[in-house]
């Protein structure tokens, strides 16, 4: 992680509107090869609007997005998929009519070794036995809880060298999101780079090596993940400590 | 209120039972027109909820599609074939497949158009907008069609074999209505395989289901929906053909009307639903010929258009996701 080497990926001055309303006021943050990277901050701070930037479904008026050395800022959804940018989005949008293996199969809907999928599926399934008892059940028709593993289990099911995670933690029970963080630490040391996004800035920071906090769509602080746990702005707003 | 329409379906029943018993061999010939009805409605109503599935549009525009394709088809077969009475079976059953592929890829490419120019540009505006331009689209077909055709009933002549293909206690089932059935099985055949079981089916069973995260699969979004048009439109050619060799004739506002009631068969099914809108699509038929065809104490033809929308309001107001429809939140 030389800081010469050109970063996995690179927002550079990104601005983002919806309609008139502009959410992101100029993001620039990087995610280097194999790094887990955090985005913090408070509701409505643009954390969500950051994920949709990068992955197509909301392109930048102004700033570039590069990933893998490649301009990406204005590549489609579909096509951002396909580079290696995968997510598990907010409020899951699983598809609700849909069993948990069908979903799980969409999300390597654009892969084209098929033969390799049934083995992801188990280590998926491997890591969320609940989705193993589930396999047949419509999506729609499941807990919170049981949706967002099988949104990140649809997220993984893409093989991502970027992985995204919109809120992982929401609306599990502690025991799961234990789970989930054990997750997300073991699929980066299988080699898969990470942009995590959490409310739950204290477990956010444990498991990652730097960290952003943004506020009304600006960087506020950047720093490795240790040094933003100490920080005592961080822990007043962030890590509910006073 | 569930009462009332207990009371309807049970009324409804005594009265069709009593015609059964009053003539069963008619009462059954009758019903071989209502499925030979139900089968060209179910092309159409197909399209309205394959579009309305993806899109939540109701596509106005495609009756006149499907009156499109009962034109070229008409047109095909008796300028280009020249096809008549006296044709010989081979070369009737060449021009008709001929016809079908012809009027199928022509409407299908003509649907998929009709997206690109009208709907594509108002996919983030308000729903009643493409609402709006849909029914903008149907006038201007219309009147693609009185420019080309004029404004009278293009005719086609009865190429159609009319003798029967068993006839037994006076029950008689005609090959006109048989050979509607074999062309609309295999088109239906065909898009049950394409939706359950490719790829192709697969990205528009979750573009309907959540837009955004099929592109986030990886999934085209606009190509599935362009894509979908294209099957409605190919249902709708195919409509057009089995509805211009069975009723022999059309004109620029035969897919007005048709139109209507395939869109009333597909909200009857529960509008999204593809098995419902083949299952709308016969009940319709069936409900029509026996309330034209029925002798005993039977409204008449007068009071065909009134029954179907009758059922309509009935099915908005007691059952709105349809016989097959789930009751899920976003409505389908
Ligand atoms: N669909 C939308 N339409 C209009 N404004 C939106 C939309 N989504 C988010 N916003 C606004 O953009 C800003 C950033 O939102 P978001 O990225 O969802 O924040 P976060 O994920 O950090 O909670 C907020 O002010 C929010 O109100
Ligand atoms: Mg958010």
């Amino acid at each position: 992680m030389s800081a010469t080497a050109e970063p996995l990926l690179k927002l550079d001055g990104v601005q983002t509107y919806y309609g008139s309303i502009q959410a992101l006021k100029g993001i620039s943050i990087e995610v280097h090869e194999g790094e887990i990277v955090t985005l913090i901050g408070a509701n409505g701070a643009g954390k969500s609007t950051t994920l949709r930037s990068i992955n197509g479904l909301n392109h930048p008026r102004h700033g570039t997005i590069r990933f893998r050395g490649r301009d990406i800022t204005q590549t489609a959804a579909h096509d951002v998929v396909r580079m290696g940018i995968a997510q598990s989005p907010e409020g899951r949008k699983l598809f609700p009519r849909m069993t948990v293996v069908e979903n799980l199969e969409m999300g390597a809907f654009q892969r084209k070794d098929r033969h390799a999928l049934p083995e992801d599926m188990e280590r998926v399934f491997t890591l969320f036995p609940r989705l193993a008892e589930r396999r047949n059940q419509k999506a729609g028709t499941m807990s919170g809880g049981e949706q967002q593993m099988c949104a990140i289990g649809r997220a993984l099911m893409a093989r991502p060298t970027l992985l995204m995670l919109d809120e992982p933690s929401m609306g599990l029970a502690p025991i799961f999101v234990q789970r989930i963080f054990d997750t997300i630490v073991e699929v980066n040391k299988q080699g898969t780079s990470i942009l995590l996004v959490e409310q739950n800035a204290l477990m956010a920071l444990e498991v990652a090596n730097r960290g952003y906090v943004l506020e009304t769509g600006k960087v506020a602080m950047a720093d490795d993940a240790k040094a933003l746990a100490q920080n005592d702005d961080v822990k007043r707003t962030y890590l509910g400590e006073i | 209120m569930p009462t009332v329409a207990a009371l309807l379906v049970a009324l409804l029943l005594v009265w069709l039972a009593i015609n059964l018993a009053k003539g069963p061999a008619y009462f059954t010939n009758i019903a071989f027109i209502g499925l030979t009805n139900g089968a060209v409605y179910a092309l159409v109503a197909l399209g309205y909820t394959l579009v309305y599935g993806i899109l939540e549009l109701i596509n106005f525009a495609h009756g006149d599609v499907f009156m499109l394709g009962g034109l070229i088809s008409a047109t095909m077969i008796s300028a280009v074939f020249g096809v008549t009475t006296k044709s010989s079976t081979g070369f009737l059953v060449l021009a008709i497949v001929c016809t079908l592929f012809i009027a199928m890829i022509g409407c299908g490419v003509l649907n998929a158009a009709i997206e690109f120019v009208a709907y594509r540009p108002l996919r983030g505006a308000p729903r009643l907008a493409p609402l709006i331009t849909a029914i903008g689209m149907s006038f201007i077909l219309e009147n693609i069609a009185i420019g080309w055709k004029g404004p009278g009933y293009t005719a086609l002549p009865n190429v159609l074999p009319k003798g029967d293909v068993f006839s037994a206690g006076g029950v008689t089932y005609t090959w006109e209505k048989l050979i509607v059935v074999l062309i609309t099985a295999p088109v239906l055949a065909a898009l049950v395989y394409l939706v359950q079981r490719t790829r192709q089916g697969k990205a528009m069973r979750a573009t309907a289901q959540d837009r955004d995260a099929a592109a986030m699969m990886g999934i085209n979004v606009n190509r599935t929906i362009s894509f979908t048009f294209l099957i409605a439109g190919g249902l709708a050619g195919a409509g057009g053909l089995v509805y211009a060799l069975y009723f022999g004739q059309l004109r620029y506002d035969s897919g007005y009307q048709l139109g209507l009631i395939a869109f009333t068969a597909a909200v009857l099914g529960g509008i999204g639903n593809l098995p419902g809108a083949v299952l709308g699509a016969l009940c319709i038929g069936f409900i029509q010929a026996f309330n034209e065809g029925l002798r005993w104490h039977s409204p008449g033809s007068d009071w065909t258009e009134s029954i179907v929308f009758s059922i309509l309001i009935l099915i908005l107001v007691f059952r709105p996701e349809g016989l097959l429809g789930e009751r899920t939140p976003e409505g389908g």
